[in-house]
């Protein structure tokens, strides 16, 4: 059971403390996590609001495989899910006497790097559902910041000892904004990697124009649609978004990002009990339909905003075990709980070795495991069928040696050879950079024949993965990643289930610009659930009387344009659908 | 596309997937080799994809690899855990 067949670790109760918040006055309060009756809960108590509980885990067996560590002979943990990552140095003193999660900014607190860098673009958005944090209609305010501001972020996050390699723009609807591509252009100038913007598919989508306007931000840098995906039914969105007859919007999002030649694509899923979990199956199936363009899916169990009475937190709160039960029944269970997940920090060493091989920027999943899972769906040469990626090697095997092989060459990448160097000057240095290639080259093939030992089948997709081995470049990666489907979660937190263990060790970060010249980078599950109403108060913008009479608040067209676009059907009638 | 519909509780139609298709080899290798044309165009001399010495390494590496998982499958599983971890410490030898 979960790749840990014979080990008693799975039937020893789950116990540790932690600490959360109040969800009443948010004040930090201890916490403990245990489990009854084969679930993982969480519980803590307010001197002031009294006492909270919530469920973190649906299957106690799932939580604690995602918990699991390797131990020595003596019981000594050698490796765990669980890490404490490679962090840069802080931006800030933590001043706040609570501490985390108080001395965002980042504090010295905090155990990970930022792996993806996040941009608030603009609240405005042309949808309005009724759970979204971030909305202009609703706060009031606009919150957008300049492209000055912008690139001030950027510049922040990429001049990191470990720099952020992939941005993601969110909202509101960044596609609203007019200077969108220039943005994605400032992106890749500032050296980042992957491009990505979260969107329901606004810009792309338009009957008029939208085709020529996703060419345009393709060619100005945009890599990646995380393009907001509830289901493939009408009435689904209807109750998640409020509009009627969306899947045709959402279809020529797909269309147009497909002939404009944009073919990565990552369909983003809210799920809500009774409403989005009937349709995890059909995500999968649309995503393998579309598999030229669709390149992913992220599943995201609904985070519970406001005050929520215990019952109706029961009755809403989803996590990521139920997901994965949906994901194996829905697939006719194709795609198992017990043996297709992993958690996303699994591959840190892994991605370290061949980081340094590379001479390439390192990506540092080290997130706390409860934050979410993953898996490739990859085609099985022999049947012609997909299946999970666990099937083509023994990942626990792998896992292991590439543990064992970081643990061996990690000082390397502190202290590189220097032999010649202090004898021979200048001409010393180039003797210690031969071999320093020699060294890497020799460990290159170490590492690829002691991965590959474990791999069972053969083709085309193993073959780029041993490219991925020896090269580790971007060229090998993304090769890769189109030969295969990638599923995952993430759960963001709450302040009901809030551990801030998994805060110090999240790896997405927002970054905003400051009234004072200064970069704030917050998580981002205490941005949302923290922070939030505070920071956008010192940011946010009035939103004038002129704004109001001549343009749509929620997408900054003239409101003569927008009278024009839905005569011509082209925009959104929230009425009567698109 | 095996399916049925199921009614939520407001007594609205679902479409629900009950097994899931997944013959699409043939469009994963075809999208996969479509990012290596890309990156062969885009990045000209600089792609790996386009170094003809990378390229016989790869195809070389392939062809021994669809040889291995044939041995193993010969070795059955207690020889191979052995040759395995004999391979483990031979390659960690030395670090």
């Amino acid at each position: 059971m979960y790749h840990l067949d014979d080990d008693e670790y799975l039937n020893v109760p789950y116990y540790r403390k932690t600490r959360s918040v109040c969800p009443e006055c948010l004040e930090p309060i201890d916490a403990e996590v245990y489990e009854e009756n084969d679930q993982i809960w969480m519980k803590k108590s307010c001197e002031e609001h009294g006492f909270f509980r919530d469920k973190l885990s649906s299957s106690a067996k799932y939580y604690k495989w995602t918990h699991w560590a390797i131990k020595d002979k003596d019981g000594r943990v050698i490796w765990k899910f669980d890490k404490d990552g490679e962090a840069n140095p802080p931006d800030c003193v933590g001043e706040d006497p609570r501490g985390c999660p108080y001395n965002c900014g980042l504090c010295d607190q905090h155990l990970s790097t930022c792996s993806l860098a996040l941009i608030d673009l603009t609240n405005r958005c042309n949808f309005n559902c009724n759970f979204c944090y971030a909305n202009v209609l609703q706060s009031g305010y606009l919150v957008e910041p300049t492209l000055e501001e912008i690139d001030r972020i950027m510049k922040h996050f990429r001049s990191k000892p470990i720099p952020a390699i992939a941005i993601m723009f969110t909202g509101g609807e960044p596609t609203v904004r007019k200077d969108f591509p220039e943005i994605c252009k400032m992106a890749k100038d500032n050296g980042f990697k992957e491009v990505i913007v979260a969107t329901n598919g606004y810009g792309f989508q338009k009957k008029h124009g939208g085709l020529e306007w996703t060419k345009k931000v393709k060619e100005a840098g945009l890599d990646t649609l995380y393009f907001q995906f509830d289901g493939i039914n009408n009435v689904t969105y209807e109750k998640t978004r409020g509009i009627k007859n969306l899947m045709a919007y959402k279809q020529r999002v797909i269309e147009n990002c497909r002939k404009a030649g944009l073919d990565s694509i990552v369909l983003v899923a809210t799920i809500a009990k009774g409403v989005t979990d009937i349709e995890v199956g059909n995500i999968i199936q649309y995503s393998i339909d579309n598999v030229d363009v669709v390149r992913g899916i992220t599943f995201q169990p609904v985070s519970l905003c406001g005050r929520i009475a215990y019952e109706e937190r029961e009755e809403l709160r989803i996590t990521n075990a139920d997901v994965l039960k949906k994901i194996e029944e829905q697939t006719g269970g194709k795609i198992s709980m017990e043996n297709a997940w992993y958690p996303l920090s699994t591959i840190v060493e892994f991605g370290r070795v061949i980081a340094y091989l590379a001479d390439v920027e390192p990506i540092e999943f080290t997130c706390h495991p409860d934050c979410g899972f993953a898996s490739y769906l990859v085609t099985d040469p022999d049947s012609g069928e997909m299946m999970p990626i666990m099937e083509y090697f023994d990942p626990l095997k792998v896992i292991d040696f590439a543990n064992r092989f970081w643990a061996k060459i990690k000082h390397k990448e502190r202290k590189p050879l220097k032999l010649f160097e202090d004898l021979l000057g200048d001409f010393g240095k180039t003797l210690d950079k031969g071999l320093n290639f020699l060294d890497k080259t020799q460990l290159r093939a170490r590492f690829l024949l002691g991965v590959l030992q474990y791999m069972k089948k053969p083709g085309k997709l193993m073959e780029m993965f041993s490219r991925l081995l020896m090269r580790g470049d971007w060229e090998s990666v993304s090769s890769f990643s189109y030969g295969a489907l990638l599923l995952s979660s993430m759960h963001f937190q709450d302040a009901y289930n809030m551990d801030l263990e998994r805060v110090k060790r999240c790896i997405v970060h927002f970054g905003i610009a400051m009234p004072d010249g200064g970069v704030k980078e917050i998580s981002f599950c205490t941005m949302n659930s923290i922070h939030r109403p505070i920071i956008e108060k010192q940011i946010a913008k009035q939103v004038t009387a002129k704004v109001r009479d001549e343009f749509d608040t929620s997408t900054g067209q003239a409101i003569k344009e927008i009278e024009q676009e839905v005569a011509r059907n082209g925009g959104i009638n929230k009425e009567e659908g698109v | 596309m095996p399916e049925e519909f199921v009614e939520d509780k407001d007594g609205m139609k679902i479409r629900k997937l009950t097994e899931l298709r997944t013959d699409t080899d043939k469009e994963y290798e075809t999208a996969m080799l479509r990012r290596v044309d890309e990156f062969k165009e885009k990045e000209k001399d600089k792609s790996q994809f386009n170094d003809v010495l990378q390229n016989t390494f790869f195809k070389a590496l392939s062809t021994a690899l669809d040889l291995k998982v044939q041995v193993d499958k010969a070795l059955g599983e207690d020889n191979l855990k052995k040759l395995r971890k004999a391979i483990d410490d031979i390659l960690l030898l030395g670090l």
